[in-house]
């Protein structure tokens, strides 16, 4: 396994790391609050999958589309830990901005479907 | 493998599997979608079920279809003989494929929002006929 695939490699275990954690923080809240506001199982079940897909989408495709063209056969340790910090930066980004379109997605789902008194 | 053959199996390869994963991505909403479009659209859910189908799967399509070999002023000769360059763009065909995918399949959830109103309509509306 050249470089490249080493960082591929550490880049993919601290996705799959991220997503397990992102995903235990928010799963149970979330599922309480569709449960909620919906009052209809299966769009409790489809909101929760689109969660996990879209975040596993993403930060996989960051994962595949980090280039590490900097790293070259013999480079060190620090070089690696530099090449994969700047994946990472991709990776929390289209995080941060997935959850931001989830967020305003539930938003514009409890205003839509708040009962009325 | 000559560096040409694998660019052409690489690039159908590659496309073949972004469409799989759109694919892949409408089995995992296909259940919850169905209950949803069956309860607000009636016999109409199923036209919404074949446009979700379509719909994802034409953004993985899109998102392969989007990254192209020649942005980068490359003759066919030059990206022939690099192999690292292929496996690069092979690479960024399956991020964009996923990408693509995410945002179409985030754009369903907006979608869905406007369906579970019309659901909780309907159903004010019954509960107060009777």
């Amino acid at each position: 396994m050249g470089p490249h695939g080493f960082a591929v490699l550490a880049s993919f275990v601290i996705a799959v790391l991220l997503l397990i954690l992102v995903d235990r923080l928010l799963r149970p809240g979330l599922c309480g609050l569709l449960e909620d506001v919906t009052g209809l199982p299966p769009a409790t079940e489809f909101y929760l999958r689109t969660f996990l897909l879209v975040i596993v989408l993403v930060v996989l495709a960051t994962v595949l589309g980090a280039q590490h063209a900097d790293l070259k056969d013999g480079a060190h340790f620090m070089e690696y830990v530099w090449s994969v910090a700047t994946g990472l930066q991709d990776m929390f980004q289209n995080l941060m901005i997935v959850l931001l379109v989830y967020a305003a997605l539930i938003t514009v789902l409890m205003a839509s479907l708040r009962r009325k008194p | 493998m000559s560096n040409e053959h694998y660019l052409i199996v690489s690039y159908f390869v590659v496309g073949f599997v972004s469409l799989c994963l759109g694919l892949a991505a409408y089995s995992v909403l296909r259940r919850p979608f169905a209950a949803i479009a069956e309860a607000a659209g009636g016999l109409r859910g199923a036209v919404l079920k074949r446009t979700l189908a379509l719909s994802l799967a034409l953004a993985a399509v899109l998102g392969f279809l989007s990254v192209s070999y020649l942005d980068c002023n490359k003759g066919y000769d030059e990206i022939v003989k690099d192999r690292s360059y292929m496996n690069q763009i092979n690479r960024e065909q399956l991020q964009q494929a996923g990408n693509w995918i995410a945002f179409a399949v985030l754009a369903w959830g907006f979608i869905v929002v406007i369906l579970l109103a019309v659901w909780r309509r309907k159903k004010q509306q019954e509960g107060s006929l009777e």
